[in-house]
């Protein structure tokens, strides 16, 4: 009979329109208002799948103790609460307070003329929402965005209603992530960050001529002002700090942006050089990229296939390299035999294979940087290489144990012991061995190639 | 050979470890034995004493405070081998990570983390009331003894609610004021209570899915099987897969 139950209760769960038969099994189980519980249900599955393309869901980089009779605090670090069969982590309550939206970006699915259905959240809503999945561990704040109603302003006003409810009226302590609308005047902005830990303004495109072409409302200059004007903030609260040692928060987890890739023939040349040119000026914590999926009723001037999930998987890779691992945008992509990224090989193998005269590295003797340009090699066994090396002679047998991917790794290191492998080292043929190994297709599997659907 | 019983905690431990260490006795002599008996040494091992006799460097002690919650026997006797090592052969022993005994500590310790942050992330509440008093209670099924390490990362963030987390290895309670702890449970206790907000979670969830992106492997690495059956959202995730692939043959066609 449980058993039974369970699997009425997905079936309802699952069926296309499910709001109506969710509501009256709600109906049935407590005595609430039907179409209260209906409205918001069918809410909910609007603006939150209206939300699905916005990648980030971090909570990381803020501190904030519980107040004394609120709820809600932030460590440091960020907790992904589930997972969906995406692959992604739900850490936020991810939603849009409205998918109404007086912009027409040809790439977004809210657009103003897409046929989706509309909704839009009192900011009521929002907060008992957010309170009651926090209660229960769901997840471990807010990242709430909205379609442009009527202007930019009023659209930030309405996002920093919710916040400051959150904040003042349930003193939840908790993350918050709003969106930052671009165009949106400096004093919004200002007040947002004093209840936000991240703000994030989406340039989505990475050259003007592809927004004049698909998001005619949008410039770039638009919205790197309103980076502008987030980093201001955040760098007047961190003088403040330093001058009193103490200072009213203000977005203490930074700002990201998103970029959306593969709707145009922007390349991953450019996209990489906008990123690196990003990081610099804003000192943007994350930048973010989202593989395009061309959907029903897709504008025409958009790609009709859709992006490889490896290509994304390649970005986020580069993207690491230059904030960890000291490369430049122009060393990952410079001599690339295309524009965009290898997506058999990851980008620190390829610069390798180009760059043979940078190694043999002896990890006996090399420096932090070099140590960091090893194919196979990563941040953390690097510094543990480094450690390890005042007591003992690294060996091969060494750089197994502590799990460095030696398949790539061994052609490009010389060790205390004989390595025979680092003779092959200008051999034409490496770069084929280093090739991923043809996967044999099986039957039921034949279409999906693991490495490039991004399955790692 | 001989046996050490000790209880199952770090300070139980350390104090037969010293006493060992004292008399000498070498790591492959001992027989640990941890059954939930009170401690009970060999009378020839010489008696506890509050100097401190031997130096240990100091990451070792937040490295064999972690290990003791790994849930396997051998980590007491790891932990002694490593402690005589450190003291006997060399002093900077934990700093050579591709050794093999500090490698399987630190693999222990690193499993222990990583329990100790899906216990923050997997815990689910249940909002009931009794007598009219709200109450949060939840089911988790922690792989290790992370009960105490994790429990206090809830009263720090849900210190306005009273809350209790029932596990197989251990329970926590909070009563607004006051972190307590009981005996392990050995089933489900929240099972049978209803809680109206999952309804809305699990609508959430589906709908945050994108369907076009399905990876399972990448959710089993970090959502893996075994926490499934606790976790209220999970028991869409196999419809959810089938409908994504239903989506993809059909788009093919």
């Amino acid at each position: 009979m449980k058993v039974l139950r369970r699997s009425i209760y997905v079936k309802l769960h699952l069926t296309v329109s499910s709001c109506f038969t969710l509501a009256i099994l709600f109906h049935l189980r407590r005595r609430v208002n039907l179409k209260t519980v209906m409205e918001l249900i069918c809410k909910l599955e609007i603006l939150a799948d209206a939300a699905k393309y916005d990648a980030s869901c971090a909570s990381s980089g803020s501190h904030r103790k519980r107040s004394k009779h609120g709820i809600g605090n932030t460590e440091g670090i960020g907790i992904c609460h589930s997972y969906t069969p995406d692959g992604r982590c739900i850490s936020l309550l991810k939603l849009l307070l409205t998918n109404v939206c007086i912009w027409d970006c040809a790439y977004c699915i809210n657009r103003k003329s897409s046929s989706v259905n509309r909704a839009r959240f009192t900011p009521e809503e929002v907060v008992k929402l957010t309170m009651d999945f926090y209660k229960r561990n769901y997840i471990e704040g807010l990242f709430l965005s909205s379609g442009i109603i009527q202007s930019s302003d009023y659209t930030m006003e309405q996002l920093i209603a919710v916040a400051k409810k959150l904040r003042e009226e349930e003193n939840f302590g908790g993350y918050i992530h709003l969106k930052a609308a671009p165009g949106a005047s400096p004093e919004l902005l200002l007040e947002a960050g004093k209840y936000a830990d991240r703000l994030s303004a989406n340039i989505e495109m990475p050259v003007q001529e592809d927004l004049d072409k698909l998001a005619p409302e949008k410039t770039l200059m638009t919205i790197e002002n309103t980076m502008a004007d987030v980093k201001s903030g955040i760098d007047a609260a961190k003088d403040l700090t330093k001058k009193n040692g103490d200072a009213p928060k203000f977005a203490r987890a930074g700002q990201s942006t998103q970029i959306v890739v593969g709707a145009t023939e922007s390349s991953d040349t450019t996209i990489l050089h906008k990123a690196e040119s990003l990081y610099r000026k804003f000192d943007l914590r994350r930048v973010y990229y989202s593989a395009f999926t061309p959907i029903e009723n897709t504008n025409p001037l958009l790609s009709k296939l859709p992006t490889p999930l490896m290509r994304e998987h390649r970005l986020y890779e580069a993207d690491w390299l230059i904030r960890h691992y000291g490369f430049t945008a122009s060393e990952i992509t410079h001599g690339a035999k295309a524009e965009n990224l290898d997506l058999e090989k990851d980008p620190k193998l390829s610069w390798a294979l180009r760059h043979r005269d940078y190694f043999p590295i002896d990890v006996n003797r090399a420096s932090a940087r070099q140590l960091l340009r090893v194919p196979g090699l990563g941040a953390r066994n690097a510094a543990r290489i480094l450690k390890i090396r005042h007591y003992h002679q690294i060996k091969l047998e060494d750089l197994a144990k502590l799990r460095v991917r030696m398949a790539n790794a061994k052609w490009f290191v010389i060790t205390a012991d004989y390595n025979p492998n680092v003779y092959q080292l200008d051999a034409e043929k490496l770069e084929e061995r280093l090739k991923p190994k043809a996967i044999q297709p099986s039957l039921f599997d034949s279409f999906t190639n693991t490495a490039l659907s991004g399955e790692l | 050979m001989i046996q050490i019983s000790i209880e199952n905690n770090f300070t139980s431990w350390r104090g037969a470890a010293r006493r060992c260490l004292q008399s000498e006795i070498a790591p492959d002599e001992i027989l640990w034995i941890c059954d939930g008996r009170n401690g009970l040494f060999e009378s020839n091992l010489a008696e506890e004493t509050d100097e401190q006799i031997f130096k240990v460097p100091l990451d070792f002690l937040p490295l064999a405070e972690t290990v003791v919650c790994f849930d396997a026997a051998e980590r007491w006797s790891l932990l002694y081998g490593l402690l005589f090592r450190i003291v006997h052969e060399n002093k900077n022993l934990l700093h050579i990570e591709s050794d093999d005994d500090v490698r399987r500590a630190r693999l222990m310790e690193k499993a222990v983390y990583r329990d100790v942050h899906k216990f923050h992330a997997f815990v689910r509440f249940r909002r009931i009331e009794i007598d009219g008093k709200e109450i949060f209670v939840a089911w988790h099924e922690p792989h290790h003894h992370t009960v105490m390490r994790s429990a206090p990362f809830f009263a720090r963030r849900f210190g306005a609610m009273r809350f209790s987390i029932f596990t197989p290895k251990g329970c926590a309670h909070w009563n607004l004021e006051n972190l307590t702890f009981s005996e392990g449970v050995v089933s489900d206790v929240v099972a049978p209570l209803r809680d109206a907000t999952e309804d809305f979670w699990l609508v959430y969830y589906r709908s945050i899915f994108n369907p076009f992106r399905l990876k399972i492997n990448a959710m089993k690495k970090e959502l893996p099987v075994r926490h499934w059956r606790t976790l209220p959202e999970a028991v869409l995730i196999p419809a959810l897969i089938r409908q994504a692939k239903e989506l993809k043959s059909k788009k093919r066609r």
